[in-house]
């Protein structure tokens, strides 16, 4: 059943994927612009996660919605300062805003926190679980469930609840939405918000059963446009399914071919997704 | 028969843009395209200039078959367009501008430039061959896109809007430099809201209401249609005209 | 600009001759390789418009093939110069044919993506070295293997390619395929509508830049001789080629030299203060740099000297004549 375990393994570390992935699409779909520095929105929920626990003692619930709201803010603030300027502008200075962002997260998180790996302090949440035959680390399974959960809250958040409808507007048709009283500024800085958010709140979950460097960041925003193609421009339900293929593809990868291959089988699949598919698995060709 | 366009329809998803619209134009002439805001027009155009697939129908062009054929190829055949909100690569000069086009016939720069220099020359914009397009405020723009293509020699123009917020005076030169380019052997179709300049210009007028033909005919008889009038002014317009 | 760039060449030709120090000579290779890359880079990200940030996959495979003839063949490592270019040929096809046809963020997507690919599998290939890498020929066996022991043929050697490389450049600028590059990078749908073949237009640009940043890295490696997955195929290459260009004015022919006069003495200097690990700090200072371009001057030095210089004259002319009425 060992085979079955790795792919229960991928599947939880899949719905994190899908969780973080979720905000990326949802800015690509709404404002047509990818974040190039997503990736170090869920490092920095990682290490914010694990600043809450050393400076106050909190349990995952405080520091996950700590990592959150950081981020949330966070995420604001990138529009607000960066992105909102940007947006109107050349190719060039789009893609160069947070691939910048990117590295200055990156290497002054390197800068404050060294290259150590790290990881949480033991929580409340320890042990492997059975379930019939499999053994999951219960971190692992609340983490996966956890994240689950959350990228399907923000599914219905998107498409059952008034800002949900509001901010599909603004991406559906700018003027109309502005024609209607909804302000698009608003709401793309909240789209950021909740996109930076949703990131934060999966690198702090993730902290609770993986360890980490500041170095993550650059792997996961490539898992994340990867999910992201796969899933199809701007779905978030694609993004959750495409997560979870991927976190499978990536567990079996490391499985059969050894861990250091596991990207490189994910890195090798977006090119062939380029190739061959590139509207994923929800988009339109 | 230059252009034909039989049965075209495009929907985006569920909504219905253009259902079954037919044009045909004949070598030399000017068609005008009219209709309220909404009706399909630019639609049909993208579809015609190939920037858009249909969704069913056909377009030829010269005989060739175009319909499933990407826009370069359009221009390729012959056919130019304009753009309803003018799409002038702005980091370049005016004099750069109409090169990409001119560059389309004439791969080496010297025969280009001698195109560029001759339709900046008809077009009236010499004085402002070395200034940045971004500095051209909208009228000189428009201007700039239809010299752009004309450079690029085509035998069909498709002007969506070009004379839309000019003054009078900006209008009566528009219509000149439109009459000297059909008078140059350019067939053209046109979308306008200006009734003035289709009734000046068109010699044939197709009117597009939700997506489809509702009228066709000469300027002053499609003018008098009930139906066009309907479309322009809603149902209780009608009425109160009668 | 005529008689810049003529100061500007004769002062590259001299610069050895004046300041023969090894330190300076080293500096002054360090900048030529650079300006090289990031020129290379200009074809595509700066003209075209089609921003790589993974170019560093033409540098290492560039670095790799001259080391990789020497050490399976014996062959001099100029030899392999060749094999560098076609395979990064082949490389640009491979990642531009699919991505040219959809937007622009999936081609930038996808150099990341290549890039990180084949560092990590090139770290594991024990053919090219894995993690350890490749040399080259300790000591020359004959001219061919280019193994100078002063870095000064290195210097010309370098001038001469990037000398050619921006001649081949300004040509491009005043061809069709310049004119289209521009338009592409301008309006893609105007550009469409007036016939230009845009897909194809791409594919060259980034054919030809391919070509030389290839070019740069087999000229790195027969210098050095010595080349790694981190120096090959490392982050810091594909950001230096792009923040250079960018600094200088992405798009313009000197641009690129600009951003090198500017970034490797800064380079140089902050490697000095912060010692060994100043690593780390300048890919602070480079992200910030970055950001600060994409959101104040895309455009970068070159764009702000246009904007400066027309202000500066007139407060001079000015200065000159006080009591003009």
């Amino acid at each position: 059943m060992l085979l079955a375990q790795v792919i229960v393994g991928g599947l939880l570390l899949g719905a994190i994927y899908a969780l973080f992935s979720a905000g990326l699409t949802l800015i690509w779909g709404m404002m047509n612009f990818i974040n190039f520095a997503h990736g170090e929105f869920v490092m920095l929920g990682m290490y914010f996660a694990l600043l809450t626990v050393l400076w106050v003692h909190g349990g995952p619930a405080v520091f996950t919605l700590a990592a959150a709201l950081l981020l949330f803010l966070a995420g604001v603030v990138v529009y607000f300062a960066l992105v909102r300027h940007v947006l109107r502008g050349p190719m060039l200075a789009q893609i160069l805003s947070t691939f910048g962002l990117a590295l200055l997260l990156r290497y002054t998180a390197f800068w404050i926190f060294s290259a150590n790996v790290v990881s949480l302090p033991q929580t409340s949440l320890s042990g492997v679980v059975n379930l019939g035959g499999i053994f999951m680390p219960l971190p692992h399974l609340v983490a996966g469930l956890a994240a689950a959960a959350l990228t399907l809250a923000l599914h219905v958040l998107l498409t059952r609840t008034s800002i949900g409808s509001r901010l599909l507007a603004v991406a559906e048709d700018r003027r109309a939405a502005m024609l209607m009283g909804i302000r698009p500024d608003r709401m793309q800085a909240i789209a950021w918000g909740l996109a930076a958010g949703s990131a934060g709140l999966a690198g702090a979950l993730m902290a609770t059963a993986y360890p980490w460097s500041p170095s993550v960041g650059e792997t996961f925003v490539l898992t994340a446009f990867v999910v992201v193609t796969l899933g199809g421009f701007g779905s978030v339900l694609g993004a959750m399914l495409a997560g979870l293929i991927i976190g499978i593809i990536q567990a079996l990868s490391a499985f059969y071919l050894g861990a250091i291959y596991k990207d490189v089988v994910v890195y090798a699949l977006f090119v062939a997704l380029l190739w061959f598919r590139p509207q994923g698995l929800m988009g339109k060709a | 028969m230059l252009l034909e366009a039989t049965n075209i329809s495009k929907a985006f998803g569920d909504f219905q843009a253009v259902a079954g619209a037919d044009l045909r134009v004949e070598e030399g002439e000017i068609v005008g395209l009219i209709g309220p805001n909404g009706a399909g027009k630019s639609t049909f155009f993208n579809c015609l200039a190939g920037d858009l697939t249909p969704t069913t129908g056909r377009v030829s062009f010269a005989g060739a078959e175009l319909t499933h054929v990407s826009a370069e190829a359009h221009a390729r055949a012959g056919i130019g367009r304009t753009f309803q909100v003018p799409a002038t690569f702005e980091d370049m000069t005016v004099f750069e501008n109409v090169m990409v086009g001119a560059f389309l016939r004439h791969s080496r720069r010297d025969d280009a430039r001698d195109r560029t220099l001759s339709v900046l020359d008809m077009t009236g914009l010499q004085q402002f061959a070395d200034q940045p397009a971004r500095r051209l405020g909208t009228p000189g723009r428009k201007r700039l896109e239809i010299a752009r293509v004309l450079a690029t020699e085509p035998r069909l123009m498709l002007l969506d809007e070009a004379l839309a917020g000019l003054t009078p005076a900006e209008i009566q030169q528009a219509i000149a430099l439109v009459r000297a380019i059909h008078a140059s052997g350019v067939t053209l179709v046109i979308v306008e809201h200006i009734m003035e300049v289709i009734m000046t210009l068109a010699v044939r007028v197709v009117v597009f209401n939700h997506g489809r033909v509702i009228a066709r005919g000469k300027p002053e008889e499609v003018v008098r249609d009930q139906a066009v009038i309907e479309a322009y002014l809603g149902r209780r317009h009608r009425a109160d005209a009668r | 600009m005529k008689w810049a760039s003529l100061v500007l060449s004769a002062a590259l030709l001299a610069y050895p001759l004046l300041l023969p120090d090894p330190f300076y000579l080293d500096v002054g290779l360090s900048f030529l390789l650079v300006a090289l890359s990031a020129s290379a880079w200009n074809i595509v990200g700066g003209y075209a418009g089609q921003v790589s940030v993974g170019h560093g996959m033409f540098f290492g495979v560039g670095a790799y093939a001259p080391l990789l003839v020497f050490n399976l063949w014996g062959a001099p490592p100029v030899a392999g110069v060749p094999l560098g270019i076609i395979i990064s040929l082949i490389l640009a096809v491979g990642v531009g044919t699919p991505t040219f046809r959809l937007q622009g963020h999936y081609f930038s997507m996808a150099t990341i993506a290549v890039a990180e690919l084949i560092r990590i599998l090139v770290g594991t290939w024990p053919l090219v070295g894995a993690a350890i890498g490749l040399q080259g020929p300790a000591v020359g066996r004959a001219w061919w293997d280019l193994t100078f022991r002063s870095e000064l043929p290195y210097y010309y050697l370098f001038l001469a390619v990037l000398a050619l490389l921006l001649l081949i450049t300004q040509q491009v600028e005043r061809s069709r395929f310049g004119y289209y590059l521009r338009a592409i990078k301008s309006g893609e749908r105007a550009a469409r509508s007036l016939g230009v073949p845009v897909q194809r237009t791409k594919l060259y640009a980034l054919m030809l830049s391919a070509v030389f940043t290839s070019l740069a890295g087999s000229l790195y490696a027969i210098k050095t001789g010595f080349v790694d997955p981190e120096s090959g195929f490392g982050l810091l290459i594909s950001v230096q080629m792009v923040i250079i260009a960018a600094l200088g004015g992405a798009g313009t022919l000197y641009g690129p030299l600009v951003g090198a006069l500017v970034l490797i003495p800064l380079q140089t200097a902050t490697n000095d203060w912060l010692g060994g690990g100043g690593t780390g700090l300048t890919y602070i200072l480079y992200g910030g740099i970055i950001v600060l371009l994409a959101r104040f001057e895309p455009g970068g030095l070159h764009e702000l000297w246009y904007a400066v210089a027309p202000k500066l004259k007139r407060r001079l002319q000015r200065k000159e004549r006080p009591h003009a009425a």
